[in-house]
């Protein structure tokens, strides 16, 4: 899909909601045809999953710190690759319009779960091939992948879940 | 934010796009499935003996590493490939050791002088990239995006190559080839090399050869080419002090993307046949990476399942037969079931394990994916948790190490 001109983007922080293919002609992302494109993208203020990414307000996760070398860095409309999936394609992106979201993927977490820290002034979205779009309200927000138990012999063991 | 970053010069794009050729061409010949070249191969091996002093050996060919192994031991003990190395038995100095020793030495020395030129890459920051592994993974992810944090261009490019074909070649093809093809018992079958499956150290080589024009960082690229001949031309093959046993390449090899793809590696994967089959017919199955018994993939059952002591075996049993079957056919304990938070009219529900299935008390949540499959379904999916859990809410929130209160909360899964 052909990006658009930069001179032609309507801002995401647009006042009347998004749907799935205005964003998709904006970020030149795209999702699998099945997905429904005419409806509006919820824009959620709270806890959210996609596939095997959950996005949580840095408020809930008072453990995960950034690492003091940390630096934030402009999520620009061209969007940040999160996570892909097991099979090489696939991957999770985080768009938002410049100037409006940053994010660091320098972190400490004990449980080695966070991918990145995100902090944004307007709504940003994350786009998926196969699970389609959703919009994380302004905040500060801790996204992490997910993990299952792995060998029942090794205890403690676990082993992060390819979507 | 960033600052502004230096332009890239067009003399490190093109170092790049040369590593991307360089790896491309040696994964293509680590994969071939075309019959041997015989006697380029036979040239190639003969052109290493007469470096060693030695004359040419006679050459048997097989057609698969099995059918080497046998031909190896039935050639003992007059015409011996190298076996085992006793201490006791071992000579003094280096020409009295056996043919298949002294190649090693030869190769090694080889494969030193690389890392040494690798290395160079390093220089300024110490011997090690800074970043360890995450830094090697992004340099092949995005290589600009690796030059413009000040990680030195034979860095980048090395792990465009190297990295890259080792993961592809060595680790994803060449070692559960080895695992499942290679007597576990019974005498050594000697050392042997890879032929098209070495082709991630030769890659270097040819990396190293072909920007090294300039700068003379490869003053002996013209040793690397017997090996490079053998890794474009035939399979494996076992050197012996006057026979060298040769083996065909696969007719067959499967693969699919390596996860994290961007890695530009694969892994073996094919899912209604044997993923790597050779001319005799011995074959080795795999599924996404994992190699597997043939009945995982011909028809996996709860029986077989339990009975199988390798997890990663199990679980991907488990995946092929399809989680509804499975739990039915293996009789699972429904221990409780909530309504999934954020997924509105989808259930989670946590079954109790037995000990005689994972080998240790645990639990299984299994869950309904929050968005359609192609198809129109919706795709079921279960994660093991510790067995300590009863509610499923709480069970699933562990997998994201959230507490349940705060999976509950969950406002939107897709």
């Amino acid at each position: 899909m052909k990006r658009p001109s930069s001179s032609t983007v309507m801002p995401m922080t647009h006042p009347t909601p998004l749907t799935l293919a205005e964003l998709t002609e904006r970020t030149g992302l795209d999702v699998l045809a099945h997905l429904e494109r005419s409806l509006s993208i919820p824009v959620i203020d709270g806890i959210q999953a996609q596939g095997d990414l959950i996005v949580v307000p840095r408020s809930e996760l008072p453990r995960v710190t950034r690492s003091p070398l940390a630096h934030w860095q402009d999520v620009g409309a061209d969007g940040v690759e999160l996570l892909r999936g097991a099979n090489g394609g696939n991957p999770h992106t985080l768009v938002a319009d410049r100037g409006t979201c940053a994010w660091t993927p320098y972190v400490r977490d004990a449980q080695g779960l966070t991918l990145c820290l995100v902090t944004n002034s307007a709504p940003a979205y994350l786009i998926h091939p196969e699970h389609g779009a959703t919009g994380i309200a302004p905040g500060t927000w801790t996204i992490r992948r997910q993990r299952e138990r792995g060998d029942p012999r090794t205890p403690g063991g676990a082993r992060l879940v390819q979507d | 934010m960033s600052a502004v970053a230096p332009p890239i010069p067009d003399t490190s794009r093109q170092a790049i796009a040369l590593a991307h050729a360089v790896r491309d061409e040696w994964l293509g010949h680590g994969l071939a499935t075309l019959p041997a070249d015989r006697a380029r191969a036979e040239a190639a091996v003969t052109e290493l003996y007469r470096r060693l002093g030695q004359p040419p050996p006679r050459f048997l060919w097989t057609a698969s590493p099995v059918a080497a192994v046998a031909a190896v031991r039935g050639s003992l003990p007059d015409d011996a490939p190298a076996s085992r190395l006793r201490q006791r038995a071992l000579p003094v100095c280096g020409p009295d050791l056996p043919v298949a020793g002294r190649l090693a030495s030869l190769c090694s020395g080889l494969r030193h002088r690389l890392r040494g030129w690798a290395g160079r890459g390093w220089a300024g920051r110490g011997s090690q990239p800074r970043g360890g592994r995450g830094e090697f993974r992004e340099n092949v992810d995005d290589p600009e995006a690796a030059l413009r944090r000040g990680t030195p261009l034979f860095g980048v490019v090395d792990t465009v190559v190297h990295t890259a074909l080792r993961a592809s070649l060595a680790d994803a093809v060449r070692a559960p080839l080895r695992m499942a093809l290679l007597p576990a018992e019974g005498p050594p079958p000697g050392l042997n090399w890879h032929g098209q499956h070495d082709a991630f150290w030769i890659a270097r080589a040819d990396l190293a050869a072909r920007l090294g024009g300039r700068r003379q960082l490869w003053p002996d690229s013209e040793q690397v080419w017997p090996w490079a001949e053998l890794a474009r031309s035939t399979g494996w093959w076992w050197p012996g002090p006057a026979l060298c046993v040769m083996a065909e390449r696969p007719v067959e090899t499967h693969t699919e993307p390596l996860r994290d793809g961007g890695l530009g590696g694969l892994r073996l994967h094919r899912d209604d046949g044997p993923a790597v089959r050779f001319g005799d017919g011995e074959e080795l199955y795999a599924l996404h990476g994992t190699p597997v018994p043939r009945w995982v993939v011909d028809g996996p059952t709860p029986e077989l399942i339990h009975g199988e002591t390798n997890v990663e075996v199990r679980r991907t049993a488990i995946e092929r037969l399809g989680w509804d079957r499975y739990i039915d056919e293996a009789g699972l304990r429904l221990v409780s079931t909530a309504a999934d938070p954020g997924n509105p009219g989808s259930f989670l529900s946590l079954y109790d394990v037995p000990p005689r299935v994972w080998g240790a008390s645990a639990r299984l949540v299994v869950a309904t994916n929050g968005s359609v499959e192609p198809d129109g379904r919706r795709r079921r999916y279960g994660l093991a948790v510790p067995g300590y859990f009863d509610d499923p809410v709480a069970a699933a929130g562990w997998t994201y190490g959230l507490t349940g209160p705060q999976y509950a909360q969950l406002q939107r899964r897709t």
